[in-house]
């Protein structure tokens, strides 16, 4: 059996634990309330990952302030009563920024405890509306971009560089993630000219067989340009191969949650798949600085990142801290005002923007990538050309 | 027509998959009144050891790289083997207990079984392709089929028949309808208990052994909430099926498979996320029509 390398934060919680990391009183304090155990820590521990190494940066660089960050962890076992305890522990260290899980029902009981001590909480990579103000309140962001921006996005990208016009869209009803997708998708799809839904039938990912679903596509007089896919892990998988095996060779459009070429065995020879993506995890970003950060991150982990979703972690310690230079404290309400004050902010994987209305990217830059005979690459990058508006995300 | 047939596979392939599971709950609960909860796991567990134990995210194949002509035999014993092993390491000692106390173990047994496999291989869903000749599509009579649905429908039917002449022609067969009727007095007969229940344990966990390659090579997907939800409809399926009857439990696998695909098949689009409401109204239908379930067994209905 091979051994389960050492998690990084695991590590750094013994070592805090011991008192083995020197931890002076005027350091600033960062927690992580996130899955180290249970079915989230897959999950939470890339982006935590990814943090990590930003925070290093920032403490080789002379800290922040004059002062060294030092990240403290507690695990919420992806359980949901346990968040709320694991939010309290961090504040209880002295967090300055509570750090909580990548989703947003496993995070807002830590984000909620933050809130109501006044703390700003950051989601690893919540894609919800929800995570934000709308959800916690007003000191509480998420790290990722909205689902509807990926939907969106690919509908805009498909019509303007592919020239796709028909589409048949297919939901995997089990998550907010899935729908806000699709929630994207219509909200664009209206605006493209000669943009026309084919049809549309919905599944749940853990549907044994979407077999009835699949002869409805083939019984469309004619093929759609591309299928829209709202799904995630682990039926989005099944989904591509049941569609594929049918012999429908469409493009197939999904979002940012199939990422990665890990699950690609189960779909031998794939293409015509597009997805978009924060960062290349492929080694061909066109900005050789994240193919930088893929380098350190194996170096560090033993493992490049497996999808683009390690990425936000990084991006979330970047904000927070330039933010916290400008204010010139760690003051939440003065963190805050900074952080609403970005507008497209430089990060290493695309510019942020956070408004006093949402904490959240309702337009990014996306790479898209193209998964072509089993190999996955950035083929573009597309911005979509107006930012969703609020009430359109808020319903 | 062709469209027709078309329906008629989907709903065939999955009903297939339903009562096999159906027929696996079913055989324990005939024998010992219980109610295993934990074969879902074992679905999943006879999928898992096809990798290699990791948590990293790419797979590596362990049994997986098996020619087929052993894969499946192979896939097949391993839950088979789980099984035996839960009723001799937990379900025996709890023999005397009533039924609530065998099925809560059941779920703690599910529980340990399916954190085990999070330990290993973490929750992260693992691919895996095997058996690819499956993929391919086959026509018949003018419909496009999947090869693997085909397989899967003369396969659940090869298997019925086979463990009908076990249960009506060998002398284990006769004992474990024996038992599965009226367990004292097949004891006072004569029929060993502890093989009886060892030999249905064998059955079920073979059984879902041959859903967990059914649902991988359909989904070339490993999750440990896989058996999930196979395991819920089967469990239904047994009830509407009249508990302890056997031939009850395959007839409503099926019916459900086929409700599952027709609803999906005539539903509007509005309604179609609701589908498994409607599936489940149709099961609250039947119960209400028929509490005891459609061919419930005349043991069941004298304890009544």
């Amino acid at each position: 059996m091979k051994a389960r390398r050492p998690s990084a934060f695991l590590c750094a919680t013994a070592l805090v634990a011991a008192g083995a990391l020197p931890a002076a009183a005027d350091d600033i304090v960062i927690g992580f309330a996130v899955a180290q155990s249970g079915f989230m820590q897959a999950y939470d521990e890339p982006a935590t990952q990814a943090a990590l190494i930003r925070i290093d940066e920032i403490n080789a660089g002379g800290g922040l302030l004059g002062r060294q960050l030092r990240p403290v962890f507690a695990d919420t076992s992806s359980d949901r009563a346990e968040g709320a305890r694991a939010g309290l522990e961090v504040i209880e260290a002295g967090a300055d920024l509570v750090v909580v899980s990548c989703d947003y029902d496993f995070g807002a009981p830590a984000a909620l405890m933050a809130e109501s001590n006044g703390k700003i909480s950051f989601f690893l990579c919540a894609e919800s509306v929800r995570a934000g103000i709308q959800g916690v309140g007003p000191h509480s962001f998420s790290a990722s971009v909205l689902a509807p921006v990926q939907g969106a996005t690919m509908v805009e990208w498909g019509h303007e560089v592919m020239g796709w016009n028909t589409y048949y869209v297919l939901l995997d009803t089990w998550t907010e993630y899935n729908r806000g997708i699709c929630e994207g998708f219509d909200y664009k799809a209206p605006l493209i000219e000669g943009g026309e839904v084919v049809g549309r039938d919905t599944f749940v990912n853990d549907d044994a067989s979407i077999a009835a679903q699949i002869t409805r596509i083939r019984n469309l007089a004619e093929p759609p340009d591309a299928i829209m896919l709202c799904s995630m892990m682990p039926g989005v998988v099944s989904a591509i191969r049941q569609i594929r095996n049918a012999g429908i060779e469409v493009p197939i459009l999904n979002g940012s949650g199939v990422d990665g070429s890990y699950w690609m065995d189960a779909v031998p020879g794939l293409s015509e798949f597009y997805i978009p993506v924060q960062g290349s995890i492929y080694g061909d970003d066109p900005d050789p600085a994240v193919e930088e950060f893929n380098q350190r991150f194996a170096e560090r982990f033993g493992v490049r990142p497996s999808s683009q979703y390690a990425y936000p972690g990084y991006v979330m310690i970047d904000v927070w801290a330039k933010a916290v230079e400008r204010a010139g404290s760690t003051d939440a309400a003065a963190v805050v005002a900074e952080l609403e004050k970005m507008e497209g902010e430089p990060t290493l994987f695309g510019p942020r923007t956070f408004t006093s209305e949402l904490h959240h990217q309702n337009q990014a830059r996306y790479h898209i990538v193209k998964v072509d005979n089993g190999t996955p690459g950035v083929i573009d990058s597309w911005t979509i050309s107006e930012p969703i508006p609020l009430d359109a995300l808020v319903r | 027509m062709t469209a027709t047939l078309q329906i008629l596979f989907d709903a065939l392939s999955l009903g297939s998959l339903y009562a096999l599971g159906a027929l696996g709950i079913a055989l324990i609960f005939g024998v010992m009144r219980l109610v295993n909860f934990a074969h879902g796991d074992y679905i999943a567990f006879s999928v898992f050891v096809l990798l290699w134990p990791t948590t990293e995210a790419v797979s590596i194949l362990l049994l997986g790289q098996l020619p087929p002509i052993l894969l499946i035999p192979v896939v097949i014993a391993i839950g088979a083997l789980l099984s035996m092993a839960s009723e001799v390491t937990v379900f025996r000692r709890l023999r005397e207990a009533n039924p609530a106390t065998m099925m809560i173990a059941s779920f703690a047994l599910g529980f340990v079984i399916k954190h085990a496999l999070l330990m290993a291989y973490s929750s992260r869903p693992k691919s895996i392709s095997i058996l690819p000749g499956l993929a391919q599509q086959v026509e018949v009579m003018g419909a496009r089929i999947p090869l693997l649905q085909v397989v899967t429908i003369l396969a659940t039917i090869v298997i019925l028949l086979a463990l009908t002449a076990f249960l009506k022609r060998t002398r284990f067969g006769l004992e474990m309808r024996a038992a599965a009727q009226d367990f004292t007095m097949a004891r006072m007969l004569g029929v060993k208990a502890n093989r009886v229940i060892l030999l249905a344990f064998a059955i079920s966990g073979a059984l879902a052994g041959a859903i967990g390659l059914v649902v991988v090579v359909q989904t070339g997907t490993a999750d440990i909430n896989m058996g999930l939800s196979v395991m819920l409809v089967a469990f239904i399926a047994t009830v509407i099926g009249g508990l302890g009857s056997l031939y009850g439990a395959v007839v409503a696998g099926f019916l459900i498979g086929g409700a599952s695909v027709l609803m999906q098949v005539i539903l509007p689009l509005e309604a179609r996320p609701f589908r498994d409401a409607f599936v489940y109204a149709l099961v609250i239908a039947v119960l209400i029509w028929r509490p005891q379930g459609l061919f419930a067994p005349r043991s069941s209905r004298q304890r009544v």
